[in-house]
């Protein structure tokens, strides 16, 4: 008896909650903006970081912004491209999978004037190792495999280098995220591992890691990484609104600066898709794109 | 002469020639599971688990961080809950369909006998595949096409828990009277009505518990969820964790523990009062308590759905359904080249080796356990080691895996040790309910006889439990090959690492191959074990 009522009370239950949400999907949706980021760093970090952005974001296109966090980096480039997603903060990688995903519709609007020429670290606890020959035979920690900073940029001077990371090195881990990378070494978890400059000086500015223990060996040459995109059929008007207000930011204003200052940003400037060719083709001859 | 057949250890040659066969399979597995237990007790790696650890301490309890505590906490709740309400809606109109205890094809040729039997077994098949993936790939799968969010955990935990009820229900029905439902359908009586009034009554409590204990798992499962970008707990968790955070890494531990204690009494609750419904001395039926829990269950439910605010409209329009069908098509067809191949062959061996390893671990961790916590050194020791077990099963293999993978690095070895941590819990307090259980009567013979106790046991209360022993570890094998199958989401080696690349790299031809790979190896686990198990009874 109990069975049966507790099935009657499931399926009247399911009812209203479908009906309520049908009728719910009606109303919603419109004047939301959905705003996401690569999981780079902490979701409660990016959510705080994000706040005051998107206050200013509010204000400055009259509609709702809501913050969805996410752990995944390859989620974010899927929700962008079938449109459950309106803005999101990319790396160069990531932005390239989301420009094919997205049939080449996704827009690059702005990036940080420091991500024209971001650079990654190469850092190592173990005193023999000098330069890229030195890891031949040794483990080696990369970030997430979406990271362009982490894994792909690294990966492809690696192999302009001479070195094939899946052959040369004993064992190759990802772990994730850059600090975790950072931890790797100094643990000794990983006799060598690569990570983003910007992360890697926000450690070092911080004492999160010792510089006499870990070391940064080497460092690559310059390329462009992250940048906020829109998916391609978002209202251009709208588009152009979000463009202005990053544009507009401004760190000798105070109330810009604490938004400035959260995003790591000293000013952004426009960014267009050309911009990411060559992270493209460094992605093919990594063997990460076909 | 006579005296020299009584030395003789009757069960020796057995036992030995047992040891012997199980450490020959045994030792390449543990080869291909890179077993190193010494690099456990490393100075450097105790350092950094040391380290890491002494940041639990304090716990973060900034309020901002609170608050998103809370709603992950709610939302892992409304996850579970909302994802077996579905689950339970996908079941039943399946258990009528599948279930051997309606099936015409069991009466005999008839009309419509063949049509009958193609569709029985399609729909085995069809529940072995919801069954057979595990449900953490469901929902790295359904973050991809709804988009980020609870829908995944929700839809994930519907399909695979779907399937799972589906195949026990039907167990159930089956091990049941199932004479009253064949007269029904043999007297011309249709599909639904045997099932109501000649298999329920006879099922339906058995069934609730089932369910109700099912619920609970869920709880543990939307925790994980979160790993993929599902939300709820296991988002945080996985972060924090990541980034080496250990004052909220320690709090949402916290949180777990209280969480799954909390969902197992509720669920034990429960499961009494549908127990006590119905036995001598209470009227069965619809008393007050029965007619609460049911209003409560419905709030709940309706609550839970309220909270995920899933726009099911939005995710059955055409448009969304297109998108689904370019997502499935874009796996098709699989990788099948031979140096692909044979990469998937050996995640497959390595997910293999993981989850044996990791599960004999567990079972000799959880019967050194299991003789505190049966309450044989006094009662301090004995609640003393149920607290430890309780506390090692409530923290999902995923989340030990986050801790391990620090203390012995990225790979196989530390998916071993979060499989045996996790099963230890599980396997210990089976065990110890077993050991308490035990008939005492040979062990007391042998002991009066002057035997000593480690004799008594080993000859007296050893043989009594282990057919039990053995089916319980068979089970929680076939639980782990699944886990493992997954364990390489946070870096554990196996299948699950491969699966992960391959997605974050959008090669869904590849993941394909290695979904099918998962497939296949829990489909032959399972009739491994179901064979061993069939023959110990």
């Amino acid at each position: 008896m109990n069975h049966t009522l507790r099935r009657l009370a499931l399926k009247g239950a399911v009812a209203c909650a479908l009906i309520s949400s049908f009728a719910g999907f009606a109303l919603a949706q419109e004047n939301v903006l959905r705003v996401s980021a690569i999981p780079d760093e902490v979701p409660t970090e990016l959510q705080r970081k994000f706040a005051p952005l998107g206050k200013y974001l509010e204000k400055e296109t009259g509609m709702k912004v809501s913050f969805v966090p996410v752990s995944d980096y390859a989620a974010v480039v899927e929700s962008l491209a079938i449109r459950k997603l309106d803005l999101v903060w990319l790396g160069g990688f990531t932005f390239v999978q989301a420009r094919i995903r997205s049939n080449g519709t996704a827009i690059p609007i702005v990036q940080r004037e420091e991500d024209a020429h971001f650079t990654s670290k190469f850092v190592t606890a173990d005193p023999n190792i000098k330069s890229y020959a030195d890891l031949k035979g040794k483990t080696f920690a990369f970030g997430s495999p979406s990271s362009t900073s982490g894994h792909l940029m690294p990966r492809f001077f690696l192999q302009q280098a001479g070195i094939r990371p899946d052959k040369d090195f004993r064992n190759i881990a990802f772990s994730g995220a850059h600090d975790a990378t950072v931890a790797f070494v100094a643990a000794g978890k990983a006799d060598a591992g690569v990570l983003n400059a910007s992360v890697w000086d926000k450690l070092v500015e911080a004492k999160k890691v010792d510089p006499a223990k870990v070391r940064v060996f080497a460092t690559t040459p310059p390329y462009f990484d992250y940048n906020w995109t829109v998916r391609g059929d978002l209202d251009p008007a709208l588009v152009k609104k979000l463009t202005e207000a990053f544009l507009k930011l401004d760190p000798k204003n105070p109330e810009h600066a604490e938004i400035m200052q959260l995003q790591r940003a000293s000013k952004f400037i426009p960014t267009k898709k050309e911009n990411y060719d060559g992270i493209e083709k460094a992605a093919q001859s990594a063997g990460l794109l076909k | 002469m006579a005296e020299a057949v009584a030395l003789h250890d009757p069960a020796a040659r057995q036992r030995g020639t047992a040891l012997l066969l199980g450490l020959a399979v045994l030792w390449p597995l543990l080869v291909v599971a890179d077993f190193r237990p010494g690099e456990i007790f490393e100075i450097r790696n105790l350092k950094t688990v040391g380290a890491f650890l002494a940041g639990f301490l304090p716990p973060e309890t900034g309020a901002e961080f609170l608050a998103y505590l809370v709603r992950a906490t709610l939302e892992t709740l409304a996850i579970a809950t909302a994802g077996m309400a579905l689950a339970f809606l996908l079941a039943l109109p399946l258990v009528s369909l599948s279930t051997r205890a309606l099936a015409a094809a069991e009466i005999g040729p008839g009309p419509g006998y063949a049509r009958a039997q193609f569709l029985h077994y399609g729909l085995r098949a069809l529940l072995t595949v919801l069954r057979g993936i595990p449900e953490l790939v469901w929902a790295l799968l359904f973050v991809r096409v709804f988009g980020l969010g609870p829908a995944a955990g929700v839809l994930a935990l519907a399909l695979g828990y779907g399937g799972m009820l589906t195949k026990v229900y039907s167990e159930i029905l089956e091990s049941g009277d199932t004479r009253p439902a064949r007269a029904i359908l043999e007297a011309g009586g249709g599909r639904l009505q045997a099932l109501f009034y000649g298999l329920l009554p006879g099922a339906a409590r058995e069934l609730t518990s089932y369910t109700v204990y099912r619920w609970e798992c869920a709880v543990r499962a939307s925790v994980v969820m979160g790993f993929v970008g599902a939300g709820g707990l296991g988002q945080l968790m996985d972060q924090a964790m990541k980034m080496l955070n250990g004052g909220e890494a320690s709090t949402i531990l916290l949180t777990f523990l209280l969480l799954v204690l909390a969902a197992d009494a509720l669920s034990h609750f429960l499961r009494q009062q549908v127990g006590a419904a119905g036995t001598v001395g209470r009227k069965a039926g619809f008393g007050v308590s029965a007619c609460a829990i049911a209003g409560l269950v419905l709030l709940a439910v309706v609550s839970s759905f309220g909270a995920l605010d899933i726009h099911f409209g939005a995710l059955l329009m055409r448009e969304s359904m297109g998108l689904i069908g370019d997502f499935a098509v874009s796996f098709f067809p699989p990788d099948l080249s031979l140096p692909w191949l044979s990469r998937v062959a050996y995640g497959t061996l390595e997910t293999l080796a993981i989850s044996a390893t990791g599960t004999l671990l567990a079972v000799l961790g959880g019967f050194v356990l299991a003789f505190p916590a049966s309450g044989r050194y006094g009662r301090l020791a004995g609640q003393f080691s149920r607290f430890l077990l309780n506390a090692l099963r409530s923290i999902p293999e995923l989340v030990w895996a986050t801790l391990t993978v620090l203390s012995v690095g990225l790979g196989p070895f530390a998916g071993v040790l979060a499989l045996a941590l996790h099963t230890t819990g599980v396997l210990g307090r089976l065990f110890a309910e077993t050991l308490q259980n035990a008939p005492p009567a040979a062990r007391d013979a042998l002991v009066d006889a002057g035997a000593r106790p480690v004799v008594a046991f080993l000859y007296g209360t050893l043989p009594e439990v282990m057919p039990q022993l053995l089916a319980y570890t068979l089970y929680r094998w076939e639980m782990n090959i699944r886990m493992a199958a997954i364990l390489g989401f946070v870096g554990a080696g196996g299948l699950g690492q491969l699966l992960y690349f391959e997605l974050s790299l959008f090669r869904y031809a590849e993941a394909c191959t290695v979904i099918a790979a998962m497939l296949l190896l829990s489909i032959v686990v399972d009739a491994a074990s179901s064979e061993v198990r069939r023959r110990l009874r």
